[in-house]
């Protein structure tokens, strides 16, 4: 026959979440760890005397007038190592608290009538399993009314404090009290994984308690545990309103970039350096990891000026989101904004490994991407979304499913802010002989891989994988298209027509099949 | 007792130490009287010169004395001044009702403005003042005596109000006088002098409290000469023994910390006084028309029958209770009352079960 483990004692905190104790008013209380052996109704202050170590002494009749008899009450209690004093709310005033600060005695104010609670108390105290199995039903039930993950955080920290809790995903606390990841003297961690909806391991719930405190331990692990379910439909949830999450993340981003000192969209051109803006807290709400080393993506149209529909939206969401639930994606403008927080800037290996995983969706639905450089915190984020727009336009480039990287763009950025519109009208005046040419696209690409190879005949024709005769011919063709490319005040100007026409064609300016 | 003069005498300059003795040792009183009751006495004693104050061992032991206090309402004493004759008629009307001459006086309570009361009695009378009370401080009760520890009866007695009239009261059992008489003292005009505790010097040299109205005295002068609170609580500490509990200032002034119950007149309140040195402890001191109790940090360190006062630190004098606001800085004294208050019977009769406290008296655990 086996034989159980006793339940250890409750704890003051554990009392205080519990009928009767709950509606109690905290005057004052050092401990909220400190366990609670036995309950004593104490009807003079002769009898707090005689209490025993770790009781709970609760004070009525003669013993509850007040002034000097809660003074006194106070005084024996701490003399006898008592856990708590509890008296009728009337009673204590402020130099009562007072003195149970000075004594360390906690001292809990209370509404009710002391016999009747002292019944109740005594139920539990002398029963701890059944008081704590009524208590994880009750956190149940608290929980299930959660629909969102600050929501579930909040529960949970108001349950188990003093022990503060948080959501940990990718190392980063998405939500809660960062304490809790925070190593700390004299404290122990207790850690819950959190899997996701399709089973893998998505984050993890983490709890700080006080070192040696087992039973804390197991009692925090408990409702880290009944937390998970409400975690994962605080997702779902999320999820599903996507439409309103949409406009919330939105406005969201667009307060984050204003106080990381960009005043608009357009501003982030030249994002300012401004390393102690900090992560605002609403931050982490929203799922959103910030105060780490960020690196965004910016996933654009594969033309400008297109339109970001709403259906476009949700799709890409869903399949963004697919290997990566807690990777924002943001509505910006004519694109989409998104970000990934850790620890070591160089690890781009869950980036490649997503972007690998979009690539179909991006080219089935004409979007290129451009990606940052990682950068510190909220106005390095800015930073890196600019980056990231930047190399998306020098994407376009080259066509739905282009990925570009900020650090291979360089100087080329400049040419994706062309008017390629503008320039193509302008061309359309200046040069209406090419423009109306039927072998148009043929003739530009060529004298654009010419122009870009500093006049290489043979240079171009590699880059464009054609015979050198053949770049020869196009070339002069164009110059009897009327492209003067011998006349050097001309250049300039020619070559960026070109570049604009090759870009409003959709000329190819390398060959299908690259080089050796 | 430092101070005791057994040829002693009260002069008219003796009245303004008089009264400032008086309360040190009962804190309570205001200064509503002070002006009239000083010039007033003082003019007597001008008039029909000293008083002889006399230690009882000076005094035949056959010597007749009967005890002289004022009761009731310092409120209605201010009011309704004395006509003057009250003390001595008070006297001569207890003397008739026995068929003797009262060769002597003493005060009930050498403290508060009772003290004045056997002082202008023997002047009126021309009979000394014997130097010892039934007190040695105030207590509520007019059987709170160690006469009557002792066995001596209070009665007959005669309260003689200001308008002219008087109740004469003669009752089985002590405890009843106190019952009796305040039913009548409202309808004497507020107050009434009370003369009480009829018998001989021989009785009172082990039913009193001895040398108590020089040490009255003595307390008086040294509470006018003093400009430090460092010094003035040394040299009270030199006559009366009394000793410092702490210095701190008052966070809080409470009513109501306990039941009130009808044999002790006026309503319980708390003076709470954060210490500003030493181990900065919580003092809660428990009033009602004394202080009758001092608690630090919830332990119970002074209570009835000792005496404990409020000495305001930046004027170096005795701050009263009516007088006490949030943010004075105060010393609080405690001086130990005789020694005959002590015993069991004394404790339960005066003690802090007697004010609703029930703690034993520091001195008993």
């Amino acid at each position: 026959m086996s034989r159980h483990r006793p339940a250890q004692p409750l704890t003051l905190s554990e009392l205080l979440r519990t009928d009767p104790l709950r509606a109690a008013e905290v005057a004052y209380v050092p401990d909220p760890l400190r366990v609670v052996e036995r309950v004593v109704l104490a009807e003079t202050v002769e009898r707090v005397r005689r209490v025993t170590p770790h009781a709970v002494v609760l004070l009525h009749a003669e013993a509850a007038t007040g002034g000097w008899s809660l003074a006194a009450a106070l005084h024996l209690a701490w003399e006898r190592n008592a856990s708590a004093v509890v008296v009728p709310r009337q009673v204590a005033g402020a130099s009562s608290a007072a003195l149970a600060q000075r004594l360390q005695m906690a001292l809990l104010l209370v509404d009710d009538d002391p016999v009747d609670l002292a019944l109740g108390l005594a139920g539990h105290v002398t029963a701890p399993a059944s008081a704590r199995a009524a208590r994880k039903a009750r956190v149940a039930e608290r929980l299930a009314e959660q629909a969102t993950l600050r929501g579930v955080l909040g529960v949970l920290n108001d349950e188990l404090a003093p022990v503060p809790v948080a959501l940990v995903v990718g190392g980063t606390v998405t939500a809660g009290r960062t304490a809790a990841a925070r190593d700390r003297d004299g404290t122990d961690r207790v850690t819950v994984p959190v899997d996701g909806a399709d089973g893998r391991a998505w984050g993890q719930l983490v709890a700080a308690v006080p070192a040696g405190g087992s039973e804390t331990a197991v009692q925090a692990a408990a409702v880290l545990r009944l937390a998970r379910p409400s975690l994962l439909a605080a997702w779902a949830h999320s999820r599903l309103e996507s439409g309103a999450s949409a406009a919330h993340e939105q406005a969201a981003f667009a307060l984050l970039r204003r106080q990381s000192g960009q005043p608009a969209e357009r501003g982030e051109h030249a994002p300012r350096e401004a390393s102690d803006v900090e992560a605002p807290a609403w931050s982490t709400g929203l799922g959103w990891r910030v105060a780490g080393v960020n690196r965004a993506v910016w996933i654009a149209p594969g033309q400008p000026g297109d339109e970001v529909p709403d259906e476009l939206t949700h799709l890409l969401r869903a399949a963004w989101q697919r290997g990566r639930p807690d990777w924002p994606l943001v509505v910006q403008g004519e694109g989409w904004t998104s970000w990934y927080s850790g620890r070591e800037p160089a690890d781009v290996t869950p980036l490649r490994r997503s972007l690998a995983d979009f690539a179909r969706t991006a080219t089935a639905h004409r979007l290129v991407l451009g990606v940052g450089r990682a950068h510190e915190g909220v106005p390095g984020l800015m930073r890196s979304v600019a980056e990231a727009r930047l190399a998306a336009q020098v994407a376009r480039e080259e066509g739905p499913g282009a990925v570009r990287w900020f650090d291979g763009v360089g100087a080329t950025a400049a040419l994706a802010w062309l008017p390629v519109g503008d320039l193509a009208q302008v061309a359309e005046l200046c040069l209406p002989e090419l423009v109306a040419a039927h072998d148009r696209e043929a003739v530009v690409g060529a004298v654009l891989a010419v122009l870009d190879c500093g006049g290489s005949l043979g240079r171009a024709a590699e880059r464009l994988g054609v015979h050198r005769n053949t770049v020869l011919t196009r070339v002069g063709r164009g110059r009897a298209l009327g492209l003067a490319l011998d006349d050097a005040d001309q250049r300039l100007a020619l070559h960026v027509l070109c570049h604009a026409l090759a870009t409003r064609w959709g000329v190819a300016t390398t060959g299908s099949a690259p080089p050796a | 007792m430092s101070g005791v003069d057994p040829d002693g005498s009260i002069r008219a300059e003796d009245v303004t130490a008089l009264y400032e003795g008086a309360k040190f040792y009962s804190p309570a009183v205001g200064d509503a009287s002070r002006t009239w009751l000083t010039s007033w006495v003082a003019e007597l004693l001008d008039r029909n010169g000293p008083v002889a104050l006399v230690r009882p061992e000076a005094l035949p032991p056959s010597t007749t004395a009967i005890s002289l206090c004022i009761i009731g309402s310092g409120f209605a004493l201010a009011d309704l001044p004395p006509a003057g004759d009250e003390f001595a008629l008070a006297v001569e009307r207890v003397a008739r009702l026995q068929r003797t001459r009262f060769e002597a006086v003493y005060p009930l309570a050498a403290a508060t403005v009772s003290s004045f009361a056997p002082v202008i009695a023997a002047a009126q009378l021309g009979v000394p003042l014997v130097d010892a009370d039934g007190m040695g401080r105030t207590y509520a009760l007019i059987h709170h005596t160690t006469m009557h520890l002792a066995g001596v009866a209070p009665t007959p007695l005669v309260a003689q109000g200001p308008t002219g009239e008087s109740v004469l009261v003669d009752v089985l059992t002590a405890p009843r006088a106190d019952r009796v008489l305040r039913a009548n003292v409202d309808t004497l005009g507020g107050w009434a002098a009370l003369a009480a505790y009829p018998t001989t010097v021989g009785t009172l040299r082990h039913a009193a409290l001895t040398g108590t109205m020089s040490r009255l005295l003595e307390v008086g002068r040294v509470l006018l000469g003093g400009n430090d609170a460092d010094l003035l609580e040394q040299r009270l500490g030199a006559v009366t023994g009394c000793r410092r509990i702490g210095r701190g200032r008052i966070t809080g002034l409470e009513h109501l910390s306990r039941p009130t119950d009808v044999t002790i007149p006026t309503h319980p309140s708390s003076v709470v006084v954060d210490e500003v040195d030493g181990r900065r402890r919580q003092l809660r001191i428990e009033l009602r028309s004394e202080v009758v109790a001092v608690l630090a940090d919830g332990e119970l360190v002074a209570a009835a029958p000792d005496v404990v006062n409020l000495v305001d630190v930046s004027r170096a004098e005795l701050a009263t209770l009516d007088s006490l606001e949030p943010g004075d800085l105060v010393d609080v004294l405690v001086s130990p009352a005789g020694d005959l208050w002590y015993s069991p019977e004394a404790l339960a009769m005066v003690g802090p079960h007697s004010h609703g406290i029930t703690l034993d008296h520091p001195g008993r655990r």
